[in-house]
């Protein structure tokens, strides 16, 4: 009596649950269980991170994501990962200007930094990507990076004797699909989070700017240009209005055109993705955050060093029809002194984040 | 087992009732929505960013970035009471038909009127990295539209460049911002005639920003070779011209 009593209430409750189990593929064997929720604190003063519903960070789908991150096994000829363009020492970026892909083919435009790129609404210097995941489906495949399709890809992990398993940890079952391992790789990306520059401690109360560092943030914050030439002007550096300081990113994520070119023949940026006149050689404001540790700079690398991209708004970049009003192309540019300069620099180098370029956590696992 | 079988198909009963809807009367107290379709002009005519114009001087001006915070619409009954409908929202011409969708008690309305900017309550004493990212006053939502904390966030931004003379390279710049709580304006925008709300219908309003009313007006007008830049700074009074300007320069069509 009582077993039929309880054959009925879970009679019952299947019933009462179908709704929602409807959708289940099954009984998974030999599931290793729910994989473990990854805490990602999110840093004072930073805006909440948005991680996609169905993409959660887990600890194990992090772990799998790292792997993935530094295996040259994702290039055709086993010679690259994710993270031959983007070392650690610089930044989570390439030192070159383009990116040497397998085969000693050459890309296009400068690799981007990876730092807290949970935060941002769009990748690529030319936002073509939407998300995480999506941004990554990319470098695999493109013939001038690691030029290995998807499907090769991921028969390659399937075969492998320690992938299936952290698949299954991470994903509930031994499956390797792309999806999983653009999501995995996401997750990784998402945890690396940097706040412990010298300016965020700074922010919190945690340490102390030198006189030089603190002129050059004021600068950072000041409108640029002589105001007898320049309306408005306030002999400042005139970096804020792109390299935003709200949520401490140091960019607005939009994307201009900061007066590098008359004309949009060789790239024509953010315009390749809108079909937008209006768009012809505007690039993503790229954070600040390691900015000393990123060069070269701008989206094809044109500057070594970054007194030479100080130099550049200081003259106020060349006119064309989509120049950006902020640049002071028309009044001489931003007249900063040998020593405004001196004090915008060592600004600029308050926002590397050594610990974050050291973290274990990042390195290759391999 | 007579008693599971009962509890089994009362359970059952009970989990597909679940499902069905009673019959409820419509209600009719239910809001009705009003939509702003928000446009940019140029002397009455629709203008796309990138589009030439000439302005009142002669010189074709090409405007590249409007983007103005709407805050607060509310809407005047016919016994002149004002009802609050609205929240903030950024308008912004890069993105195609912006608009700003309320609702609103069903009801007649003879007027309409709405804030341009940031109430002061919100402007620089709350951290936009507290808002959620999808707020308009968020990190991401208020991108390029955040001075500092200190001045809190521009309120309007007027963008773009001008020509000396017709055939002239279209390259001095434009870059009029507004913002401060100093700044702050009220628009007031009556209606032709009463403009009915019914609930749960879509009524739209179409509500124009002129472009050439912000540099020329009842209030004066505007050079911009000669006064091509306002970010607000102290002691100039070309943020006050604008301010002026703009208040024309809103109507509905």
């Amino acid at each position: 009596m009582r077993g039929q009593t309880i054959g009925a209430i879970l009679a019952a409750l299947v019933v009462l649950g179908g709704c929602s189990r409807c959708n289940d593929p099954g009984p998974c064997e030999g599931c290793p269980g729910e994989p473990t929720p990854y805490v990602l604190e999110v840093p004072p003063f930073f805006p909440p991170m948005d991680i996609p519903a169905d993409n959660p960070l887990t600890v194990e789908g992090v772990a799998l994501g790292r792997l993935l991150f530094w295996d040259v096994d994702l290039s055709v000829d086993r010679t690259l990962s994710c993270g031959s363009c983007h070392l650690p020492e610089h930044g989570f970026t390439d030192p070159n200007p383009y990116s040497f892909g397998v085969n000693g083919a050459v890309g296009t435009r400068n690799a981007m930094p990876l730092v807290n790129l949970g935060w941002a609404p769009s990748y690529f210097w030319d936002g073509r990507a939407l998300t995480l995941e999506e941004q990554i489906l990319e470098p695999v495949p493109h013939p001038d990076e690691m030029a290995l399709p998807w499907p090769e890809a991921v028969a390659r992990l399937a075969a492998d004797p320690d992938y299936p398993d952290r698949f299954a940890h991470a994903f509930g079952d031994r499956t390797v699909t792309v999806e999983r391992v653009a999501q995995a790789i996401a997750q990784f990306l998402r945890t690396m989070v940097s706040a412990e520059s010298k300016f965020d401690r700074w922010r919190r109360g945690e340490a102390t700017l030198t006189d030089s560092e603190f002129r050059g943030y004021q600068m950072f914050l000041r409108e640029g240009g002589d105001p007898e030439t320049t309306p408005g002007g306030q002999f400042g550096g005139d970096c804020f209005h792109c390299h935003t300081e709200a949520g401490l990113q140091f960019t607005d994520y939009l994307f201009r055109n900061n007066g590098l070119d008359p004309s949009f023949e060789a790239d024509p940026g953010r315009a390749a993705v809108t079909g937008w006149a209006l768009d012809s050689g505007k690039f993503k404001v790229p954070t600040l955050r390691n900015v000393a540790l990123t060069g070269p700079y701008m989206h094809d690398g044109r500057f070594a060093t970054l007194e030479a991209v100080i130099e550049h708004y200081n003259t106020g970049g060349v006119p064309s029809s989509t120049i950006d009003p902020f640049m002071k192309y028309q009044s001489g540019g931003l007249t900063l002194s040998a020593g405004q300069k001196a004090d915008l620099l060592a600004f600029l180098h308050t926002l590397t984040d050594t610990a974050f370029v050291h973290r274990p956590e990042f390195s290759d696992p391999h | 087992m007579r008693i599971s079988l009962l509890l089994l198909c009362g359970c059952v009963l009970l989990a597909f009732a679940g499902c069905v809807d009673p019959v409820r009367p419509y209600p009719s107290d239910l809001p009705g929505t009003v939509r702003l379709d928000l446009e940019l002009r140029w002397n009455g005519a629709e203008l796309a960013l990138g589009d030439t114009a000439v302005d009142h001087l002669g010189h074709p001006v090409v405007l590249t970035n409007v983007q103005y915070y709407l805050n607060g619409l509310e809407l005047r009954d016919a016994s002149g009471t004002w009802h609050a409908v609205g929240d903030i929202h950024l308008v912004d011409f890069n993105r195609e038909h912006p608009t700003a969708v309320e609702a609103v008690p069903a009801g007649t309305y003879t007027a309409m009127r709405f804030g341009v900017g940031i109430p002061k309550a919100l402007n620089t004493d709350i951290d936009p990295a507290s808002y959620p990212n999808d707020h308009p006053l968020s990190v991401l939502g208020s991108a390029g539209m955040f001075w500092t904390w200190s001045t809190g966030y521009i309120f309007l931004k007027y963008e773009g460049k001008a020509a000396v003379a017709e055939g002239s390279p279209i390259e001095e710049p434009i870059s009029y911002h507004l913002g401060t709580d100093l700044s702050y304006r009220v628009i007031t925008l009556p209606f032709a005639g009463p403009m009915q709300v019914d609930s749960r219908e879509v009524t739209p309003v179409t509500v124009a920003f002129d472009g050439a009313r912000m540099l020329s007006g009842p209030a004066g007008s505007i050079d911009v070779l000669t006064d091509p830049v306002s970010h607000n700074a102290p002691g100039t009074e070309l943020p006050d011209r604008l301010l002026a300007l703009l208040e024309d320069a809103f109507y509905l069509p």
